[in-house]
């Protein structure tokens, strides 16, 4: 199979989530929702069951979500109440609702209150101590919580050995969207930032396994062309969603590459593995406590601005030029690092651009000049 | 040598500017009509300019179109840019020795900075229509006077009233309430210049603010908010009677670029 039309099923499956679901049903599969940010989603696959990711929608308007959510809520949070309240995810037998953020905490018992009996709700509250022992210890008995709720809903106990094997499906898929990112980078002319986009949301609608072999097809295919000669410039993208096609079309407009991102999304989502062997929950509780250099999670070291500077240094040896950071509207984690985030860039002498963004936008006259002009000047 | 005509269109938001040169140099005729993308004004300011110069298109070597709707000349234009690179450019043609530039146009407020005449970083204001001309516009509905006489208007002020810088929708009620209460109009306007430059200024330090300042589009023919602002900023800003042009001008000297490549 070609390149492109590898990359044009990607591009199918990101853009038609609900084709996957109601597929999914049609197979006899049950389906559990799971919101941002850290789920353990590796639990539900264990199950056998399916974890398709909500990250909101480029295509919804909030209406219904009104009804429970403060203006000040993401619109990521709202747009997913939304397609829970609109009949969009009816199909859903399950949903996860982490609390890492100060939105996602209150609108988990929104999302309870609004869908009802409708759908059952999994309540998972990650620690930000996450480290010491008791901090594992919290976080293993909230994941025992989660997995009981799962064996609930698919009718039967799933054992240790499922989820050592659901592990080690998770690394796979981990690994091999870490080599696309890079490969990505060296094949930039071929993949656009919107087909990039693609290939890494779908993701987040298909079982990792048969993703993982898809994925690892389409790699192997990159590895054979010869490196990009790009005559544009390059540049990381930072935030926590940038996938919407028409915004990701005015980069390539004006000729600029994703050398590699900073996205919860898309690289944040995968940069750490978990352990293969031992106590596969214990494995889980440690994945999630050697997550680095992130936005959302508490670093004890954080005066000494290290994730600023693994940001800048990502920059740097990617062979980016710039940095553009989608700075998602209401995002309290993120504006509130954006100032250290600036000053790491800044001293490393790294130009960037901060855009205004909300999944409700569809006019991005304001973006394509801001990204124009950021071309120009690199 | 043949004389090489160039021309620079910028389509803002609310008005339509041309600008053409002869040899990069010499401004040979410049339109400004009071309308901008998405209505008859980009033609209707390329026909003005044409007829000023009696020039056809054909006799224009180069035509590079900037602005909001900077896309709606394909066919038309042999070139697009983003009003940012255009404006640094203008304003170095007109002003050599800048180093910032702030640009308050209908919907945006840019602030650029400048070396040797090139563009280097810039900031532009959020999804928000505070501290731009269409606050202004709005403000100047509100109180019933001409957004032309702002100015004049506002250095009659007397005394301090503040005016939020957070929003449009509430410093459109902060005015209504204060007209309310009796205060006098022209305290009001200068509340609002004060409100407009800080929402400005604030932009402009997270570039870092260099001397020359130059001001470049419509609100810089308002001396009520270019005052408020040199006050806040605390350097001098330059304007230029072509202030309106200045993005139309940094066009037409790309256009001329080009057309030396």
């Amino acid at each position: 199979m070609s390149i492109e039309l590898m990359m044009k099923q990607f591009q199918d499956i990101a853009n038609n989530p609900n084709k996957q679901l109601a597929d999914f049903k049609a197979a006899g599969k049950k389906v559990i929702g799971v919101l941002p940010y850290y789920a353990p989603e590796e639990l539900v696959y264990a199950a056998g069951m399916v974890p398709m990711g909500m990250w909101g929608s480029n295509k919804k308007t909030i209406s219904r979500a009104k009804e429970y959510c403060a203006t000040f809520y993401c619109t990521i949070a709202q747009l997913a109440l939304e397609m829970l309240l609109d009949g969009t995810m009816d199909q859903l037998d399950g949903l996860i609702t982490p609390t890492i953020c100060d939105t996602l905490r209150p609108m988990s018992q929104n999302f309870r209150v609004a869908i009802g009996d409708k759908i059952p709700t999994i309540f998972l509250a990650h620690p930000q101590n996450r480290f010491a022992d008791w901090g594992l210890k919290f976080c293993m008995d909230q994941y025992n919580d989660v997995r009981k709720m799962l064996d609930k809903i698919s009718g039967h106990e799933m054992t240790d050995e499922d989820i050592r094997k659901a592990i080690k499906v998770y690394n796979a898929s981990r690994a091999a969207r870490r080599e696309f990112v890079k490969l990505a980078n060296e094949h930039c002319d071929v993949v656009t930032p919107t087909l990039r986009s693609a290939v890494l949301k779908a993701s987040w609608f298909m079982l990792k396994d048969e993703y993982t072999e898809k994925l690892t097809e389409l790699n192997e295919e990159l590895k054979k062309l010869p490196a990009a000669n790009w005559k544009g410039v390059k540049v990381v993208t930072s935030g926590i969603v940038c996938d919407n096609p028409k915004l990701l079309a005015i980069f390539e407009e004006n000729h600029i590459a994703i050398a590699a991102d900073d996205v919860a999304h898309e690289s944040r989502a995968f940069r750490t593995d978990a352990a293969e062997e031992g106590d596969p929950m214990l494995a889980l509780a440690k994945q999630f406590a050697n997550i680095d250099y992130d936005v959302l999670l508490y670093d004890p070291a954080s005066s000494s601005n290290r994730r600023g500077e693994f940001v800048a240094n990502l920059v740097k040896e990617s062979g980016a030029q710039g940095l553009i950071l989608f700075m998602q509207q209401f995002c309290d984690p993120e504006e509130m690092e954006y100032p250290y985030l600036k000053k790491a860039l800044d001293e490393a002498g790294i130009p960037h651009i901060k855009l205004g963004v909300d999944q409700q936008m569809r006019d991005f006259g304001q973006a394509s000049t801001a990204i124009q002009a950021f071309a120009d000047v690199l | 040598m043949e004389t090489i005509y160039t021309l620079g269109i910028d389509i803002g938001s609310t008005a339509s500017k041309c600008v053409m040169l002869a040899d990069g140099k010499e401004i040979v005729a410049k339109s400004l009509i009071a309308v901008g993308a998405g209505t008859s004004g980009p033609q209707r300011a390329i026909d003005a300019v044409l007829e000023a110069a009696g020039k056809t298109r054909e006799q224009i070597a180069f035509v590079l179109a900037t602005g909001y709707g900077r896309n709606s000349l394909e066919g038309f234009a042999d070139h697009q840019m983003s009003e940012l690179s255009c404006h640094a450019r203008g304003a170095a043609f007109l002003f050599p020795q800048v180093r910032t530039v702030v640009d308050i146009g209908g919907q945006d407020v840019k602030i650029l900075r400048v070396e040797n005449g090139a563009m280097t970083n810039f900031q532009m204001n959020d999804k928000c229509a505070a501290g731009t001309g269409r606050f202004l516009d709005v403000m100047a509905r509100v109180l019933e006077v001409d957004v032309n006489d702002l100015g004049t208007l506002g250095a009659k002020s007397t005394k301090e009233v503040a005016i939020s810088s957070t929003c449009t929708v509430f410093a459109e009620s902060e005015v209504i309430s204060q007209l309310a209460q009796g205060t006098d109009k022209c305290d009001i306007i200068n509340g609002i210049h004060k409100s407009v430059a800080g929402r400005v200024a604030g932009l402009a330090h997270r570039v870092g603010v260099q001397d020359d300042v130059v001001m470049t589009g419509g609100v810089a023919q308002n001396s009520g908010v270019v005052n408020a602002l040199q006050e806040q900023l605390g350097h001098t800003i330059h304007t230029s009677p072509l202030t309106q042009y200045v993005g139309a001008l940094g066009a037409a000297l790309f256009a001329y670029k080009k057309c030396n490549k």
